[in-house]
């Protein structure tokens, strides 16, 4: 699930300086279940927004709307719809910067602000704590680790081992992050399958992450079908 | 879309012979809304005020709440409202207006005909009730004793009914005085008879004609009317149903000292209330279950003594009355009275000289489903058509045969009324159970079993409004908890994972069984996607609350500092803080909310009052450690942390917002934790200025 943190109010504030009619809009998939941009988010920011203009004296109207989630075309278009009836100014998206990016560019000549800080695909740890466990890299290999992920758990990336640094079972980057690859070797101990480390795996073609560009994927199935003539 | 389960009943409402909105006057009662608890107490049952003192409380045994600690107080509570509420209820009896010709004559001023006089009339009826004594009541006036209930509570229901324009007539017996035919000429479209089941049955044991040999009902009466004679010191009642228990406890009261009930039945058999039967053996009465009568002891006419035979066994395999005996097995004991409380028949004078028909001696031959009797337009309801019974069901059936009366008039038709059972919920699942705070019942207060027998007076003291408020919160609110929404809900799990009892489950979308949830409110409040509402409690709600709150007054003659206060509702003892006067408001400058647990705010109710204009926001939630809810103090605490960073990010600052546990109680500690909260309002607006 993708993960998200809110954005400091004060900076949020300072990106709708000066526009009088805003739309907070959430988004009702991760951001909400990572309890950072869903529809009681979106009333808390509102209300910090209002509260915070009515001490300034200043007459900004704040209207709130949720979206089933952002990334789809079709769940936005009522949403512009309104922003649009209702001449909506500015919007602060609490989506994900995916449905921030998709927000945008259905509006096109009203400014989307982002409201939270994306950050990574994470699952949760224990209530109320996530992690960060994939990397998105295009080419998984955690049939080769345990299905431990090196490529977003380990700091450097490493593929083939633990580097110098590893500190009983912590990463040298200090704090409470796992070395990912003492972790990759006690659970290929407790597989049985420690011995496929020794398996020499040639050199890792990183293109297939965002390393090679911006990505696509297509499934032709549901796409459009041409018309007949 | 939200949708609430309305479909199920409270299992005390359920439980109720008139379906009386129980889970409803206990909320109304915790709210401080009394007379809102009184209407909805008079909606189902116009015996009010006689429930609330002699019910034997179906609701009570139903409560799920039994399986925590006990059942909510339910009858005590009924009397409290009925106590506290005199003054509006007699200002809301108005007379009916007649809207129909047609005229109902009801035979019979006891509780079921009563009930049926009220419906009709209010109906549109005007109806006729004629009764053969001297007092409208029936039993309720003639023979429960006077320290279970006073007449003038009796008064109380029976004087609202009249109120609403129905005609009694007493002194007048249908049957010797008047006919049936006669009522027929006189211009009644239809008949009920209620009168009930005023014989007492006797024995045939050898010196039954003793004298000093009493039955139940005449003994009760002269002991209501004050004209019973000396029962002497040592008195034998035969019965152990709730009747003997009536006569032996009035014995005992009339002087006698050694007072002993003896049935057929063992003790675990015995018919009579268990409370009753406690509170008659602290007042020193001896009970002999499991002994049969077998013949009075006399000498020159004058009872001595009764010999009892041991009984073996009442009911026989197909649980007919068939008692066994062991005639070798005897005592003897001495009496100076030997009353009867062997049950009731019908007296059936009513229908002399008519042609209403008798199914056997003393049985009117009567359908259940229609309530009609072999004569049509004669109808009949309560003991009389169904057997004995309590107060409550006779209220039930009264209800019932007005609908039966009410159908004929109209149509011409009987109505057919099925028995109604509502679907409601099963049992409180240990799982949860284990898991609800305990919190003792208040106990009723009586009087010391010494100095209750020395009167007929109350013995039993009503809740105090403090108790009242304690116990009406005891009420789980089963079925009222609550409930999400399809549409919105992500499947986070937060509500499974805040849960303080295991409720909310998730398989797609989140579900809060009916069967479990306590209706604590903490899963709505930290819903990320706002899915989960309360059938009782707007999360969320609480700006719409406040701007209609703070609209009744004048933008300028709102006080400054103004602060709007969310306090804990299950702190207050009084309703002096409940009801919020917007004079109040205009005097104290603090806008109350009450809430009832203040866990259940979310973090946008917390900051709606600053963006309707509040200089503060003081939360003032339970003493440390009594919240009702597991982790609810914590979750708030966390919801309160998030408010003020924000407020401090704002610009507007933490110490706007105060958070403070109540000592105490609400009228001890508030007022203080106001004044404190103002004063420093006023100092931070003085280093504002000079800052």
């Amino acid at each position: 699930m993708i993960v998200a943190e809110q954005k400091p109010f004060g900076q949020v504030k300072e990106f709708v300086e000066g526009y009088r009619k805003i739309m907070v809009a959430g988004c009702g998939a991760c951001v909400t279940v990572c309890l950072v941009g869903g529809e009681a988010e979106v009333k808390v920011l509102a209300s910090g927004l209002r509260i915070a203009h009515l001490q300034e004296g200043k007459a900004t109207e704040v209207l709130e709307a949720c979206v089933t989630r952002q990334c789809e075309p079709e769940f936005n278009d009522p949403l512009v719809e309104r922003i649009r009836e209702e001449g909506v100014e500015a919007v602060i998206s609490l989506a994900c910067g995916v449905g921030v990016n998709l927000l945008a560019e259905a509006l096109e000549d009203v400014p989307v602000f982002p409201g939270v800080n994306t950050t990574f695909f994470g699952g949760v740890k224990e209530a109320g704590t996530w992690l960060e466990l994939c990397a998105g890299c295009g080419e998984c290999i955690l049939h080769l680790t345990g299905g431990i992920c090196p490529v977003a758990r380990c700091a450097k990336s490493i593929m083939n081992g633990p580097c110098g640094g590893t500190n009983d079972g912590k990463c040298e980057l200090g704090g409470e992050t796992a070395c990912a690859w003492a972790l990759i070797i006690e659970r290929m101990e407790r597989l049985g399958t420690l011995d496929q480390l020794e398996a020499v795996q040639p050199a890792r073609d990183w293109s297939t992450g965002h390393y090679g560009g911006p990505r696509r994927m297509t499934v032709e199935a549901v796409q459009a079908v041409a018309k007949e003539e | 879309m939200r949708v609430a389960n309305e479909c199920l009943t409270a299992p005390c409402s359920a439980a109720c012979p008139v379906q009386t909105d129980t889970r409803g006057y206990a909320d109304a009662v915790a709210r401080g809304d009394y007379e809102r608890a009184l209407e909805l107490l008079l909606e189902a049952n116009p015996f009010s005020s006689v429930c609330g003192r002699i019910c034997d409380h179906p609701c009570e045994q139903a409560c799920r709440r039994s399986k925590i600690d006990a059942p909510v107080g339910l009858r005590a509570l009924k009397r409290f409202v009925v106590e506290h509420t005199g003054e509006h209820r007699r200002a809301r009896r108005a007379r009916q207006p007649v809207l129909y010709p047609e005229r109902v004559a009801i035979v019979g001023a006891g509780p079921a005909g009563l009930t049926a006089a009220h419906d009709l009339a209010r109906a549109g009826y005007a109806v006729t009730v004629f009764e053969r004594g001297d007092a409208p009541g029936g039993m309720l006036g003639a023979t429960i004793p006077r320290y279970r209930l006073p007449y003038e509570v009796v008064r109380e229901d029976i004087d609202d009914i009249l109120a609403l324009g129905v005609e009694l007539r007493t002194g007048v017996e249908i049957g010797r005085d008047v006919t049936l035919d006669d009522l027929r000429r006189e211009g009644f479209s239809a008949i009920l008879l209620a009168t009930g089941l005023s014989e007492s049955h006797s024995l045939t044991i050898p010196g039954i004609g003793s004298e000093g040999v009493l039955l139940a009902v005449p003994f009760l009466e002269a002991a209501r009317l004050g004209t019973t004679t000396p029962v002497g010191d040592r008195v034998v009642v035969i019965g152990g149903g709730n009747v003997a228990f009536d006569v032996a406890r009035t014995a005992r009261r009339l002087g006698a000292s050694e007072v002993t009930c003896a049935c057929l039945e063992s003790r675990e058999e015995m018919p009579a209330h268990e409370w009753e039967i406690t509170e008659a053996l602290e007042e020193g009465i001896q009970v002999m279950p499991s002994w049969g009568p077998r013949a009075i002891v006399a000498e020159e006419g004058r009872v001595r003594g009764i010999e009892l035979k041991k009984c073996l066994r009442v009911f026989d395999e197909e649980g007919r009355f068939a008692p066994t005996f062991d005639e070798g097995h005897i005592a003897t004991l001495l009496a100076d009275s030997v009353i009867l409380a062997v049950g009731q028949r019908a007296d059936l004078a009513c229908i002399e000289g008519s042609s209403v028909q008798i199914e056997r001696p003393g049985r009117l031959r009567y359908s259940e489903r229609t309530m009609a009797t072999s004569e049509p337009g004669v109808f009949a309801c309560g003991e009389v058509a169904t057997g004995p019974g309590s107060a409550v069901r006779a209220v039930a059936d009264g209800h019932r045969a007005a609908r039966a009366v009410a159908h004929y008039l109209e149509t011409g038709e009987l109505l057919e009324q099925e028995p109604v059972t509502p679907p409601t919920l099963g049992e409180l699942p240990d799982a949860v159970a284990e898991k609800v705070r305990r919190v003792a019942p208040v106990a009723l207060r009586h009087a010391p079993a010494e100095a209750r027998v020395t009167d007929f007076g109350d013995f039993e003291a009503g809740y105090s409004e403090a108790e009242a408020l304690r116990e009406a919160r005891r009420c789980l609110a089963c079925a009222a908890g609550a409930f999400a929404d399809d549409d919105r809900c992500a499947g986070c799990l937060t509500c499974v994972r805040v849960c303080p009892y295991g409720v909310a489950t998730v398989d797609k979308t989140a579900a809060m069984p009916e069967e479990m949830c306590q209706a604590c409110g903490l899963c709505a409040a930290e819903c990320p996607a706002a899915a989960i509402a309360l059938q009782r409690f707007g999360t969320y709600r609480m700006r719409e609350e406040l701007s209609a709150l703070l609209a009744q007054i004048p933008e300028s003659e709102l006080p400054r500092p103004l602060v709007v206060s969310y306090c804990c509702l299950f702190e207050v003892t009084s309703r002096s803080f409940v009801r919020a006067h917007p004079a109040d408001l205009a005097e104290t400058g603090i806008a109350r909310v009450m809430v009832p647990c203040v866990a259940r705010l979310s973090v946008p109710d917390i900051l709606a009052p600053y963006e309707l204009g509040a200089d503060a926001v003081v939360i003032i939630s339970c003493a440390d450690g009594e919240c009702m809810y597991p982790t609810a103090e914590q979750r708030l605490a966390g919801r309160v942390r998030r408010a003020k960073a924000l407020l401090d990010e704002i610009g507007l600052g933490a110490e706007r917002l105060d958070h403070w546990k109540t000592h105490e109680s609400a009228e001890v500690s508030w007022t203080a934790f106001w004044e404190i909260s103002k004063r420093k309002l006023a100092q931070t607006a003085v280093k504002e200025t000079v800052g």
